[in-house]
């Protein structure tokens, strides 16, 4: 273990002196000693394993002034002196680990090493859960001092649960930091992901451009990251099992994505909802204003009561009601506002909620169906995630970069609600699932209203872990975020950072050059802080082995916004290659395009062999639904004595 | 030095422990005086310009020693102290200095009847009688005992010198004259720096222009009056500007072999020497006579006391 010459040793004075908890120790003036290295100290039979956290040079130079006088205030003179000075090199580290841990004391007098392989495992306390029967070390990084290179690895326990987890992922946008490492990451556990934890699989929430859009295609890979690869132990390859799913355009036929080249058609579908998915999460539409018990214990009733199964109230409809889309919805509210203005004075009650109330949440359920048409369907024909199936190693990427921040809240809100579901009744398919949701700050801002969503992602960092709902998140200013759901975060990825952010007090316990080191990471490495870790840790990462969004989007330019018969024409080539667009046009000249979309949602539902046939066979009866007719507008009410005010 | 163990012993055995730091412990003591020099250059002494400073051809290398006294206890009233004299060479090579040789000895200085008495408590410590020719005088006896300590430094001195001759042939620049070895004194890539003008060589005008010289202006050679051991040339050169200090503000004695005492060789090793003012060694208060390179020799040896 000793067999190289030290490159340091451990000094100690009553202004720096060595603690348990850091020591300094000086250097040859040329060493590979840089901020972030690991380095081993040995003294009789004690081990100490530190991170170099700061720096110093300083010469035998007391004042600066002696300095300009030797030079005779000529700098260019200064560089001619005939003797270099003394001058030491002395870094203070931060101890990661002793060995023997009891009695923790002082840092002694001993030599310093570089850490080599062995050592860095030792140190960062790897060996509790790497190179045994049941390892759990899932390959984060390569940690790389002094021409020494050495694999980092996070323990799954604490990364997916259930002793700590979820990541968290700071760093400036543009640096590959957040989506490379995630990408990374992400396969970096899919394929080390030990068996005895069980099946895994990933949600990716992409929201802004082509981000995640290309998980499933190679990237072109040089050789340094070949090597990376190799000596971490990972195959450089796409993730196998990838589907895609986007909210469709206002128009119900285009896919609203970035991802609508006809070659990558294959695994990617339109993420449809309707009413009884979209009622369950009505909270989520609702401003804080308007959450109310009176609000709540109407919506209850509709979700109860009304949605989904038939209702009968003969005083607004001798005809049972059966409520399953949106126009029906409104078919139901509309019959209820002309039996309260039928009533005239004393009618603002109906079933004990005011109509005030139910004005409201008719109000804002229109408004999701208006605002996230394409995502919300009227006719209830929705198209979901495969809850109950999902695959091991797989990943689902939803694709809400195009859509409105409400409906973005509500696509966030369902999905981690139905997955939280499923992983508590064990039935989702797999027993673990990483939620990837970027920007962060937008979720769950530090200041701002308490939203739903915010709470349910308090919710899913707090408690997530031991239903194996595990939280990636990622933003550019960690400062910005809800101090807990980054506090719960047992894992945290810190690449290139701002000076700005780097001042907030989240960042304090930092050192300076730990900090300046940060604010100039150069690509490809990050900072590390890991449970088993008690210092943060510097490591590089290969690029991820999936085509980027820059080259993903150059190789596979996004198809031009197709008239309403070509796109119905594409979609159902998804499903039957020799569907011709002529065909389709012929088939559905001079049909009102709702009854095409219903068509084409149930054809796409039941992916029949012949999708053609089935397509006409759909157009030529009348699917379930029905068409609403022109709203005519609620009608004003009439002086009354409203309990919630203007 | 650890003392603490042997003021134990001197206590168990029945001398009178005792703690003091000499005020000439770390120093070379001195009496002033004229002992006029032989002038070799010219007829007159004058301040000559040396010219531009050069740097010195490397290999360089510094020689000096340091010392340290404490008087450890008495035997009756007459003092034990203990000693550590070092000396050693660093040489430079790409502007770096290295330690090339080294030598440190630990010395008991006394009465020699206070050394028998406190032989048990001495240990391997090299015992330096002192003369015994007169009865005891505890002041006299350090004042003795401080000529010893500076002799033996000196003798280190030479001893690691000449090991360092023996391995090298580059230039040597040795703190104090050469004159205390005659191998030194024939050296011709041997330059002794003398910060001390306590023995001055002129009176008169010449001292006049001795002691005035501008900054950059060497004296006239002159043979010194005292070196009658091992005769040298010599020359005072003024590194730093005097004016608005003291008159002796920047003034060293270069002393050199015969054979380099030549106007060309000292106009040479004076510019070498102008060259080596930097980096200036302040805070140190000999800093404008104080070369960066001794300076690093006396630092070496200090740091590495045991």
């Amino acid at each position: 273990m000793t067999a190289s010459p030290p490159i340091g040793r451990v000094v100690a004075t009553e202004l720096k002196p060595s603690t348990p908890h850091q020591f300094h120790f000086w250097t040859a003036r040329e060493s590979p000693i840089g901020i972030g290295a690991i380095v081993r100290v040995e003294e009789g039979s004690r081990v100490v394993y530190g991170v170099v956290t700061d720096g110093f040079a300083y010469s035998d130079l007391t004042s600066p002034l002696h300095a300009v006088l030797g030079s005779e205030g000529d700098p260019s003179l200064a560089a001619t002196e005939p003797t270099a000075r003394a001058e030491i090199r002395l870094y203070t580290a931060a101890v990661l680990r002793q060995l023997p841990e009891e009695p923790l004391q002082p840092v002694p007098l001993g030599s310093v090493w570089l850490a080599s392989d062995t050592d860095v495992i030792s140190a960062l306390r790897m060996d509790g859960y790497t190179g045994r029967e049941r390892a759990t070390g899932i390959p984060v990084g390569l940690y790389a001092a002094g021409g020494l290179e050495s694999p980092v690895y996070l323990d799954c326990d604490f990364l997916l649960g259930p002793e700590a987890a979820h990541l968290n992922i700071t760093g400036v946008s543009g640096l590959a930091t957040k989506t490379s490492a995630v990408e990374f990451l992400l396969g970096s556990i899919f394929q080390t992901f030990p068996p005895h934890k069980g099946s895994v699989a990933a949600v990716c929430f992409n929201v802004k451009g082509p981000d995640l859009c290309f998980l499933d295609q190679p990237a072109t890979l040089n050789p340094e990251d070949l090597r990376q690869y190799a000596r971490l132990g990972l195959t450089p390859k796409p993730f196998d099992i990838v589907r895609y799913y986007a909210p469709l355009k206002p128009d119900g036929v285009n896919l609203n994505t970035l991802r609508t080249n006809e070659a990558l058609s294959g695994n990617t579908e339109p993420l449809v909802w309707g009413l009884r998915e979209v009622l369950d999460y009505a909270e989520v539409v609702l401003n804080r204003d308007d959450i109310d018990a009176k609000a709540d214990a109407f919506i209850d009733f509709l979700a109860e009561r009304v949605v989904g199964r038939e209702y009968l109230d003969e005083m607004l409809r001798t005809k049972p009601f059966m409520v399953q889309s949106f126009a029906d919805l409104e078919e139901f509210f509309r019959r209820i506002f002309d039996f309260m203005e039928a009533l005239g004075k004393g009618g603002e009650v109906w079933r004990t909620h005011h109509i005030a109330t139910i004005r409201k949440v008719r109000n804002r359920l229109s408004n999701i169906s208006t605002r996230s048409k394409g995502l919300v369907t009227d006719d209830g024909v929705s198209n979901d995630l495969p809850w109950g199936s999902f695959a091991d190693r797989s990943v689902y990427v939803i694709d809400v970069a195009g859509l409105d921040p409400l409906a973005q809240d509500l696509v966030f809100a369902r999905v981690v609600s139905k997955l939280r579901e499923h992983l508590e009744r064990r039935d989702l398919g797999v027993d673990h699932v990483v939620v990837f949701v970027d920007e962060l700050n937008k979720y769950a801002p530090a200041d701002g209203p308490d939203t739903y969503v915010r709470k349910m992602l308090l919710d899913l960092s707090e408690r997530g872990r031991y239903l194996g709902l595990v939280l990636f998140s990622a933003q550019q200013f960690r400062s910005q975020v809800q101090r807990r759901v980054v506090g719960n975060a047992g894992t945290g990825i810190y690449g290139r950072m701002d000076g700005d952010e780097l001042a907030t007090a989240g960042y304090a316990t930092l050192s300076p050059a730990t900090k300046i080191k940060l604010a100039t990471l150069p690509k490809g490495e990050l900072m590390l802080r890991h449970p088993h870790f008690t210092q943060p840790i510097f490591v590089k990462f290969p690029r991820p082995s999936v085509l980027n969004s820059r080259e993903g989007i150059e190789r596979f330019p996004p198809a031009a916004e197709l008239p309403f018969p070509d796109a119905v024409a594409r979609q159902l080539r998804q499903l039957d290659r020799k569907v011709s667009s002529e065909a389709v046009r012929e088939l559905i000249e001079g049909r009102h395009e709702e009854d095409v979309r219903r068509a084409l949602a149930a054809t796409r539902r039941e992916r029949p062999v012949d999708a053609y046939s089935y397509f006409t066979a759909c157009l030529g009866r009348r699917i379930a639904g029905e068409m609403v007719g022109t709203r005519r507008g609620i009608p004003a009410l009439k002086q009354v004595d409203d309990s919630y005010g203007s | 030095m650890k003392l603490d163990g042997i003021r134990r012993a001197l206590g168990t055995s029945g001398v009178a422990v005792a703690r003091a730091v000499p005020d000439w412990s770390s120093r070379r003591l001195e009496d002033a005086s004229i002992k006029p020099g032989h002038l070799v250059e010219g007829t007159h002494l004058e301040g000559i310009p040396v010219g531009q400073a050069e740097s010195w051809p490397e290999p360089l290398a510094y020689l000096d020693g340091v010392q340290r006294s404490e008087i450890v206890g008495y035997v009756g009233t007459s003092p034990i102290i203990v000693a550590e004299i070092a000396a050693a060479v660093r040489e430079r090579r790409r502007r770096q200095l290295h330690t090339v040789v080294e030598e440190r000895r630990h010395l008991a200085v006394g009465r020699p009847h206070a050394l028998a008495a406190a032989a048990g408590a001495l240990g391997n410590l090299e015992l330096v009688p002192l003369p015994d020719d007169e009865p005891v005088h505890p002041a006299r006896d350090l004042a003795r005992a401080a000529q010893a300590v500076d002799q033996r430094r000196g003798a280190l001195e030479i001893v690691v010198g000449h090991r360092y001759r023996d391995r090298s042939d580059g230039w040597l620049v040795v703190d104090g004259p050469l004159t205390e070895s005659p191998r030194w004194a024939a050296d011709a890539r041997t330059v002794g720096v003398c910060r001390s003008h306590s023995v001055l060589p002129f009176i008169g005008a010449d001292l006049d222009c001795y002691l005035r010289l501008p900054a950059g202006h060497r004296s006239s050679i002159y043979e010194p009056g005292t070196r009658s051991l091992a005769p040298v040339r010599a020359w005072a050169l003024r590194l730093w500007p005097w004016e608005g200090q003291d008159l002796l503000h920047g003034l060293v004695r270069i002393e050199v072999a015969p054979t380099q005492g030549l106007s060309e060789s000292a106009n040479r090793i004076s510019r070498w020497l102008m060259a080596e003012r930097v980096p200036v060694t302040a805070p140190d208060r000999r800093w404008d006579c104080l070369l960066y390179g001794i300076h690093s020799v006396e630092q070496y040896l200090r740091t590495r006391a045991v």
